[in-house]
């Protein structure tokens, strides 16, 4: 681990008994507990707060992460990587497809220039085209497989076959969270196939690192809450006594055992949640918005309130401080029905992220706040059925915005016909070595030692796409 | 297919080859178009009306195609649009077609603006009668694509080869090992210079094996005869008791539960209860109580129905079995009646193949399988068995619902019953109600059409109908839910034998439009060398499907239940891809252990419990989870068993064990379920779903398991997900669980019980202290933790009189608080 700390720039909490750091200095002079510390990079860094901030690698240019994560594969085709040639020849057998000559589908939107930087993009996302000039869409990304669980674990973790940390894990082992009050990783709404908890896994990383999930797939966002957020019968005051008596039980448990980073998760993870229970309803607490903003993100109209409530909250989260904030939507995979689909999940979408995007604006958040549009993969140019699209992990596109991010910009391109990326080529680790430098960190630099060995994001592989910068 | 290989990461052992072949138009039994008569009667009579009648919005050449619909050729026609079949020969109420054009559903009445004349629909029927003769041909063919996948080299992949006994490795520490499987790790362990560790105490290793085995932790006094016995088999005593007990079928019941994708509702859009399939959660329980033979126990689950049964009882058995294949999630709220079809088919190939054989083969429905030898063909194989298979999972439609189904019977007497009986009274009542009410559906009908005729909107009559279908759909199924006297009939979920077993069709890229090849009935091509098991033709082929798994041939039943059942007792499988052993999935670390488990397996006779015993019994399992650092830094996963791994409760484990301490858990299985009371209905509609959390003090594998609405429970502690095989549950540690043993109201019921019991049992406070200590975590309080825990009581009641809670109050609350505490602890938690 080379990540530069100081072990006393952020004061601890104190848990109103003993204090964290206490306990932990008490117990590494006796029973060997830093006697390890070679074997995890956690325990080196017991003496601090696991959560706590820390200093990156180099400037940052984004302090935090909105992830609208569009679960199923969307279409570049038919929202950010414009192809005129495409829609030309449609009908027209092309070269691709398994067994060659699937006719081309062109798509059946418009494509208008937008903005001033007059980025091409779908009539499905007119309202996110207002923010064209903000947006660095990249049309050359590549994953491994056109396969939803291997394409979904591996825009999260960089890795299919193995259980490794998320992205978001990473970013907060990297650069702990500025409120100590919240978890610093939130997955709004995540799916439960796909490697579900794998998405927002800690991996080998401390459990603490996880993230925290509000919300299920499937489910409305309207009665969304975290659950069991406050005691019945005990003032905050009494439940730290008994949450000291249970962490002293712990600690006494860990110092038995020596090292067991699941005894260590349990005991981070009661202080978080004591914490969590002041803030968290505070929060979440959407009523507290003026009816206009909660008009902008759609909440209240049926077709958008749901993901309206995702952005909204992400902002709230974003604004209280949280590092790492994923929402989503499903049901992007369209196989058949494409046209009536697509405009169904665009229309879902595109208000509730237009004014995603509006509002951090206003409140001078864009500019250190990134915000990222991306699925799985994307689609094949041509049809499958008449009406429909297969998967195509050669070629799809992302956007971003905000943070560091060079807007009114596209990176790299497809071929003519949109199948396989061409120019620029961005594959999966390099995306996830460019969020990690937006953010201050280097992706070489952000290891973990891991049973004799360090353990980064991107592996081996990885390059910092320069082009996507501002 | 092709594009991927170039960047897929695995090497693949499959050869592909690109060939274009014609496709075969559908084989008929019988060609109507030899019959010169019939070609003469159709272009005659019914060329000129579908030209006339239909063409506008039915053919390529018309100005649209509705409904997906076209009449321009016989293939169009037998295929039908997006409701089914225009015209199954032969069979008129099959016969989508002849349904609309004598009007006989509101929904389809062709043509819309005014019904053929009487003669010429007496034409159709004759037409369908005679097999539909109709030499149009289409006149584009269909190319399909077969990607040759080299069955000869797939079959070198290890999980494909037939396990070998193998040879016990020599080992240098002979006294250690206790078992053949000792053998086995050790020799590993030597290889890489590691050591085992030594055996846990005996309190660890009691309270380990009770929750592998049942689930609960040991009584105080278990623990205490335990720790006293000298006798050397005093563990083995334990082990045998515990395989005895019936609550060794609710856990490991619990296990296939989860691997069965075990679930009382339909999920989906439209989440409706089954209420009868708590039948199969018993039966499961029950047959790992009996240690029936783990190849009978599939065999029952796959074709139950079609085995001989010497009594009532038996063959009740053996349907209730068959719910494995009807319990799984379903679009019910589908309108294509064949694209459900299909979707269900294909969640029984999923849920069979690799619930027993850790293959997915679903994966074929589109394309050949990406990664193991799998071609599109074998899927369509297995497709025709299961479409030769009628599932029954009960269900009502209702608005929304268009998928609902019947139910079996049983052949005995539900002498407890969990549904509804009704008076002949009630009987007669909502038999008048229902002859009212379909009259009024005749009505609005016959006023639907009139005002269609007179050119009028009759949306609002539409609607009437649809609330007033939804009536009479419910009024039916509650008649027909009883029999003469108003008792409840004894339905169970299940499947039968179609009629008329069939072969499938290919079907490009799994889409239902486009039906290719037919292929025959039968098995994955790659798990058997020689000649494929005949399938008789009256037949669907389950029979044999079953017994072409449970051969010892087969290379992948045994060894997949031995992983499973090692990775319930490790936390990990020696494979650790539980529920995929194809190219994707890992390789086994002890590939020779595997075999020698997966071919003793077979010769005792596949039976469970043998296999556990064995298990439990070696040293590898009774080893102590210390940390070792050297062992640590070469083997972090613990892949080669230097020692047992720490593993965290289950959430049912956790449920039951704060019940069990607390005194409340009740220890007698519920009749039924919650669901079962309920009855049919929708979820969040007609059943309410505040059902789930209602609090129950039987033990969590009777809890309520409704798809996408679990308790609470269970959810927060990574309950399998009811909506697929589930070998392996996700072990989190989240903020979430933290605040559920904080502030959540059973947790607090708990604790204010097992105070109660503490207060009532002893005097001391220390007794009670050390009272509640033996009964949450089987031991006595450390001096260290008996002074924290005096502390606390001090501070806890001095700060909460400081509240100005009276004295009594203090005291109460600081013993439910202390009692709480326990459970939330992490040794509560964990299990070593």
């Amino acid at each position: 681990m080379k990540l530069h700390r100081s072990p006393n720039r952020v004061a601890l909490p104190d848990g109103l008994g003993m204090s964290r750091r206490a306990a932990l200095k008490s117990l590494s002079s006796g029973f060997g507990y830093l006697a390890f510390a070679g074997l995890s990079t956690m325990a080196a860094e017991k003496a601090q707060s696991p959560l706590a901030p820390k200093a990156p690698h180099f400037q940052p240019r984004a302090k935090r992460v909105i992830f609208l994560c569009m679960r199923g594969g969307p279409s570049h085709l038919d929202t950010f990587d414009y192809k005129p040639e495409l829609k030309k020849h449609s009908g027209e057998p092309g070269k691709y497809g398994a067994r060659g000559g699937a006719k081309l589908l062109g798509s059946p939107f418009e494509f208008k220039p937008s903005g001033k930087s007059g980025l091409h993009i779908s009539e499905l996302y007119s309202k996110v085209a207002e923010h064209a000039d903000d947006l660095c869409i990249v049309n050359s990304m590549a994953t491994d497989l056109p396969n939803h669980p291997q394409a979904v674990v591996q825009m999260h973790t960089g890795n299919f076959q193995f259980v490794r940390p998320s992205l978001g894990a990473w970013t907060l082992y990297g650069l702990g969270t500025v409120n100590e009050n919240l978890p610093g990783f939130i997955t709004i709404n995540p799916s439960i196939g796909f490697g579900g908890a794998q998405n927002y896994g800690s991996g080998f990383l401390p459990a603490i690192y996880q993230g925290t999930a509000i919300g299920q797939e499937r489910r409305s966002l309207r009665s969304a809450k975290v659950p069991n957020i406050s005691n019945s019968r005990l003032s905050s005051d009494l439940q730290r006594i008994q949450l000291d008596l249970v962490q002293s039980l712990n600690r006494e448990k860990l110092a038995r055992e020596s090292y067991q980073p699941e005894v260590e998760g349990v005991i981070e993870s009661y202080e978080l949640a004591f914490r969590m229970q002041d803030e968290v309803p505070k929060v979440m607490d959407l009523s507290k918005e003026p009816q206009k903003i909660q008009e902008m993100y759609g909440i209240g109209n049926d077709t958008t309130d749901d993901f309206g409530r995702q952005c909204l909250l992400a902002r709230r989260f974003a604004e209280a401080g949280v590092r790492f904030i994923e929402i989503s939507q499903g049901n992007w995979d369209h196989h058949r029905n494409l046209k009536a689909s697509l405009t169904n999940n665009a229309a879902q979408t595109d208000q509730p992220i237009h004014a995603l995007l509006t509002d951090l604006k206003q409140r001078d958040m864009l500019k250190d706040t990134l915000v990222i549009w991306a699925g799985e993969f994307g689609r094949t140019p041509h049809a499958q059925g008449t009406d429909g699209r297969d998967h195509n992990n050669k070629g799809f596109s992302l956007w971003m915005a905000g943070g560091g991010v060079r807007g009114g910009t596209t990176y790299g391109s497809t071929d003519e016909f949109g199948y396989e990326a061409v120019d620029g080529k961005v594959h999966i680790h390099d995306w996830h070595a460019t969020i990690l430098h937006l953010m201050g960190l280097d992706h070489e630099r952000l290891t973990y030692r891991y049973a004799g060995r360090d353990f980064r994001l991107t592996d081996v592989y990885g390059d910092v796409v320069k082009g996507v910068m501002a | 297919m092709i594009q991927f290989t170039k960047n897929a990461q695995v090497s693949l052992a499959i050869v592909l080859v690109c060939a274009v072949f014609p496709a075969i138009t559908q084989a008929e039994e019988t060609d109507p178009n030899a019959d010169a008569e019939g070609i003469a009667f159709f272009e005659k009579k019914i060329r000129p009306v579908l030209v006339e009648q239909c063409f506008k919005c039915h053919s390529e050449e018309g100005d649209k195609i509705k409904g997906g619909l076209l009449l321009d050729n016989r293939d169009a026609i037998l295929r039908g649009g997006n409701s089914g079949h225009a015209v199954v020969p032969g069979n008129l109420q099959e016969s989508l077609l002849f349904t609309a054009i004598t009007y006989a559903d509101e929904d389809y009445e062709m043509p819309p603006k005014r019904k053929l004349p009487e003669a010429v629909i007496a034409d159709f029927e004759k037409w369908i009668l005679m097999g539909a003769p109709d030499p149009r041909k289409a006149d584009k063919v269909m190319p399909i694509t077969s990607l040759t996948i080299d069955i000869e080299a797939g079959r070198e992949h290890w999980a494909y080869q037939a396990p070998k006994m193998p040879d016990l490795p020599e080992v240098k520490q002979t006294e250690w090992p206790s078992s053949k499987i000792d053998r086995f790790v050790l020799a590993e362990l030597e290889e890489k210079g590691l050591q085992p560790s030594a055996e846990a105490d005996k309190m660890t290793l009691l309270r380990r094996v009770y929750f592998d085995l049942a689930g609960l932790p040991p009584t105080i006094e278990e623990v205490r005869g335990f720790l006293k016995d000298e006798d050397p088999k005093a563990y083995e005593k334990v082990v045998d008791r515990l395989l005895e007990s019936e609550h060794f079928g609710e856990r490991w019941g619990r296990h296939w539960l989860d691997v069965a994708r075990y679930a009382e509702s339909s999920g989906k859009e439209a989440n409706l209860t089954y209420p009868f399939a708590w039948r199969y959660r018993d039966y499961v329980i029950d047959s790992f109580n009996a240690d029936k033979p783990y190849d009978e126990f599939l065999t029952e689950q796959i074709a139950g129905d079609l085995l001989h049964s010497d009594s009532p009882e038996e063959r009740a058995e053996n349907l209730i079995a068959t719910g494995f294949l009807a319990m799984g999630p379903k679009s019910l709220n589908e309108g294509n009646l064949r694209q459900f079809t299909m979707d269900q088919v294909d969640e029984q190939i999923d849920t069979v193949t690799q619930a027993v054989l850790a293959t997915t083969v679903a994966c074929a429905r589109c394309h050949d399988h990406k990664f193991d030898p799998i071609p599109t063909k074998d899927y369509y194989s297995l497709a025709g068995i299961f479409l030769s298979t009628d599932t029954y999972y009960g269900t009502v439609n209702s608005l929304g619902v268009r998928r609902g189904s019947d139910l079996m019977v049983l052949p005995v007497k539900d002498k407890n019953p969990t549904a509804p009986s009704y008076t002949l009274g009630e009987i007669i009542d909502m038999e008048y109600q229902l002859y009212q009410q379909t009259e009024r559906q005749k009505e609005l009908q016959s006023q639907a059409r009139e005002m269609q005729r007179a050119g009028d909107d009759p949306g609002n009559i539409r609607l009437q109908l649809l609330a007033l279908n939804s009536r009479i759909s419910d009024l039916q199924s509650k008649i027909a839910s009883v029999d003469d006297e108003g008792q409840p009939r004894p339905f169970v979920m299940g499947v039968m034998d179609k009629l008329t077993p069939a072969d499938a069709n290919v079907l490009v890229r799994g889409d239902i439009d486009q039906p290719t090849d037919q292929v025959p009935r039968g098995f994955v091509q790659v798990l058997y060398t020689g000649e494929a098991p005949a399938i008789p033709d009256n037949q669907s082929g389950r029979l044999e499907l079953a017994q072409w798994i449970t051969d010892d041939a087969n290379p992948l039943t045994a060894r997949v239940m031995v992983n499973r059942v090692w990775h319930y007792l490790f936390g990990k499988g020696l494979v650790t891809s539980v529920d995929n052993f194809g190219t994707t999935g890992q390789a086994p670390s002890h590939p020779e252990l595997l075999d020698y488990l997966a071919l003793r397996f077979q010769k005792e006779g596949w039976s469970i419990k043998t296999l556990i015993r064995e298990i439990v019994l070696s040293s590898t399992y009774r080893q102590s989870s210390d940390f070792d650092k050297e062992a640590f830094l070469a083997d972090a996963d613990n892949a080669l068993l230097w020692r047992m791994s720490p593993r965290r409760l289950d959430a049912e484990s956790l449920r039951d064990a704060m019940l069990a301490a607390s005194g409340k858990l009740d220890t007698q299985p519920p009749h039924g379920s919650v669901v079962a009371s309920a009855g049919n209905g929708l979820v969040g509609r007609t059943i309410d779903e505040s059902i789930v959390e209602k609090e129950k003090d039987y033990r969590s594998v009777y809890l309520p398991v409704i798809r996408d609405l679990l308790p609470e429970s269970l959810d927060v502690f990574d309950f399998a997900d009811p909506g697929m095989v589930s070998g392996t549950r996700e072990i989190t540690n989240v903020p979430s669980q933290a605040l559920y043993m904080m502030n959540n109201p059973f947790v607090i019921s708990q604790a204010d019980a097992l105070a109660k019991r503490i207060v009532a049992e002893k005097e001391k406070p220390i007794d009670r202290i050390t009272l509640a200590y033996a009964l949450t975590m089987s031991r006595m309080p450390t001096e260290g933790e008996m002074k924290t825990t005096l502390a606390y009581f001090k501070r806890f009641i001095a700060a909460a009189e400081a509240e100005g809670k009276d004295l009594d109050a203090a005291r109460d609350l600081a013993v439910s608080a202390f009692c709480q505490a326990l459970y939330g602890s992490a040794e509560f938690r964990y299990l070593n």
